[in-house]
């Protein structure tokens, strides 16, 4: 259950150590790359962390949302495929035509989003009417939005989206910041505010720790299954769509190792697979770390290859450190 | 419990009961199969030619040995995403210690070839040790613990030789096993029989088979009864290990070169697929090899039909997730109605 208990003072303090484990761990790794290479705490580079951030916090989010709810979602990483796509094709397509750049990128947002929703609805009404494995179900979904977005695209980059689409979600600047920090902080405040101070976020938490309880206690389980999954797509969507406008076309491979970084993130973040914990907050400190890990790595010159095999290690050491954490409460 | 273990009821009504439902756990299985190979024949006349059925049977039989090692992970109530990556990982250690060895025992292709297969076993054996280690004793989920093993066993493939194809096996391992065929089928099909044969009786005969239905059935009921569920879990996991190397060692001998591309996401969703299919349920304690190697023939012949019909083959994986899907569907409504009763 997530009802804080009556702890007694010295369990406290030590689980609050615990917390900052990830903290530190974030100081340390940027402290230790930025001495062994200057160029990391170059302006520049600290952009590129911040940007790198706010992507990768979206998908974690997204991926945050399902795990409270004790599930996860692998189709992730296809559906961000599918979307970057579909939207792409639907702005190439209307920009054929005489219409507007502010309609064509309305258009292709909106398609962006209920193509997510649709993935998210399809994975919540299996998990949630029927009750299926989350772990199947989307690796179902894995390949069918893999095919979807591999036969829309015919394997290609998908290009000719308006000007407009690249400034609103990518090199534009919305008070002084980046656009994709400044959606991703948008986002996260909104996502916060949802777990937080909404009925479906607190159903969201019961059913997570508790589903059998919660049903009994009048909650609308399936329901809230349900809109998890949607509202875990449409940010999956939205995050797409940034990349997409980062990368200047729809490519079929944009989703590639997402679904395993995001749920790295979210668990090396603190969100338990055990469900009913995680937030916003997990979300992005788990990003965080695995951007300024996977910077760091970068800028030293260590082979992606050995990056997958840190990655690996990080997600089991993760849910170690999580198992610890749990016992110790 | 499996459900044809049902008792029989005097009544008619109970029998008719019991007959429907070991038609719908065993029966819809065949009947596809065979209406599949049926409407081919007459579909495709090249769908009976003697290169085309080695390819299925090839094909069905290097995925049914990798299907088997994660049924078994499943019946005992685990997961194995990490085959994909361990097919990978064997193929490229087998075929570097093949070219390794061939240059220091030149004209011994026995030993070469003696000491690649040794090295692919135990690197599955390695892979499937620590997978078991994880789940059983730090006791993180199968899924995390082998999506993380997954990463990193994939990682040390590509690492090894930068992810290029490894050349220069003995002729002897492509020719005379590879891509032999012994009384006109192919030698994987022999070694598909001979795992089969093997882990039916292991599963029907030995303690290990029960133990590992009684785990995955009820996990605290194994543990209260004395079984020792650590030991018995970790197996499951290397006997997976295992049988993903020998299928990488199948893959290299078939095509000649060590690969990293071997295996990969599509062979670890396949073999989730195959025992899902067969009838292995994702809440353990339920499923037999048998129905597993029937379903990995059924995957390869559908895709096989899907080639020869030319269906757009980015289109296939939708295919397969969505039979997937209605495969754990149906298993999930058929395990209700049973509980229901």
């Amino acid at each position: 259950m997530n009802i804080p208990s009556p702890a007694t003072q010295p369990e406290r303090i030590h689980f609050s150590l615990l917390q900052l484990v990830l903290p530190a761990g974030v100081v340390i790794l940027f402290a230790g790359f930025a001495l062994a290479d200057p160029r990391v705490m170059s302006p520049a580079n600290l952009i590129n962390i911040l940007q790198q951030t706010s992507f990768l916090f979206l998908f974690a989010m997204a991926q945050t949302i399902v795990i409270i709810a004790k599930g996860f979602d692998l189709s992730l990483g296809p559906t961000a495929s599918m979307v970057s796509v579909g939207s792409a094709l639907a702005m190439a397509a209307l920009g054929q035509g005489h219409l507007g750049g502010a309609v064509i990128v309305a258009v292709g947002l909106a398609a962006g989003a209920g193509l997510g929703a649709l993935v998210g609805a399809f994975n919540g009404s299996v998990i949630g009417l029927l009750r299926v494995t989350p772990f199947v179900v989307t690796l179902g979904s894995f390949n069918i939005a893999t095919g979807i977005a591999t036969t829309l695209s015919g394997g290609h980059p998908v290009q000719g989206m308006p000007e407009l689409f690249f400034q609103l979600l990518s090199t534009g600047t919305l008070l002084g910041l980046p656009a994709p920090i400044a959606i991703a902080i948008a986002a996260g405040l909104a996502l916060h505010f949802v777990l937080r101070r909404t009925v479906f976020g607190r159903g969201l938490y019961l059913v997570g720790s508790n589903a059998r309880a919660a049903e009994v206690a009048g909650v609308p389980v399936r329901l809230i299954l349900l809109s998890a999954y949607v509202l875990s797509s449409v940010l999956t969507a939205l995050g797409a769509m940034i990349l997409t406008a980062r990368t200047g076309s729809g490519e079929p491979s944009i989703g590639g190792t997402l679904s395993l970084q995001s749920a790295a993130a979210a668990i090396v973040g603190g969100a338990s697979f055990s469900g009913g914990t995680g937030s916003a907050g997990t979300a992005l400190l788990g990003s965080l770390f695995i951007i300024v890990l996977s910077n760091g790595m970068n800028l030293v010159q260590i082979s992606g290859y050995v990056q997958m095999v840190v990655l690996g290690v990080i997600v089991v050491a993760g849910v170690l450190l999580d198992r610890l954490r749990t016992q110790q409460n | 419990m499996t459900i044809e273990e049902a008792p029989m009821n005097a009544s008619s009504r109970a029998g008719l009961r019991t007959f429907a439902r070991s038609l719908s756990a065993a029966g819809i299985l065949p009947i596809l199969l065979t209406s599949l190979i049926v409407a081919m024949c007459i579909a495709d006349p090249r769908f009976f030619g003697v290169a085309n059925v080695t390819n299925i049977l090839r094909n069905g039989s290097v995925l049914a040995i990798v299907a088997f090692g994660q049924a078994l992970v499943l019946i005992a109530g685990g997961f194995d995403l990490s085959v994909g990556a361990i097919v990978a990982l064997a193929s490229q250690i087998a075929a570097v210690t093949m070219r390794w060895a061939g240059s220091a025992f030149p004209e011994h292709d026995a030993v070469v070839i003696a000491l690649g297969v040794g090295a692919a076993l135990g690197t599955g054996l390695l892979v499937g040790l620590v997978n078991g280690i994880c789940v059983a004793v730090l006791r993180i989920s199968g899924f995390i613990a082998t999506l993380g093993s997954m990463s990193v066993t994939l990682g040390i493939a590509l690492m090894i030789t930068n992810g290029i194809p490894v050349y220069g096996l003995p002729q002897s391992f492509i020719t005379q096993f590879g891509r032999a065929r012994w009384l006109e089928l192919p030698s994987a099909a022999y070694i598909a029989i001979a795992i089969l044969v093997l882990l039916a009786f292991v599963q029907t005969r030995t303690a290990l088979g029960r133990y590992l239905y009684a785990i995955g059935g009820n996990k605290e009921a194994a543990i209260v009864s004395g079984i020792a569920t650590r030991r018995y879990q970790i197996a499951a996991y290397v006997l997976s290990g295992l049988l993903a190397a020998v299928t990488g060692l199948l893959l290299t001998a078939l095509v000649g070169s060590g690969q990293a591309s071997f295996g990969g996401d599509l062979m670890m969703l396949q073999s989730i697929a195959a025992a899902v299919i067969g009838g292995v349920s994702l809440h353990g304690g339920v499923g037999r090899v048998g129905m597993v190697a029937l379903s990995a023939i059924f995957l390869s012949v559908l895709s096989n039909a899907l080639n020869l019909l030319r269906v757009d083959s980015r289109i296939q994986p939708i295919i397969i997730g969505l039979i997937l899907i209605c495969a754990v569907a149906l298993d999930e409504i058929r395990r209700r109605g049973f509980v229901h009763d």
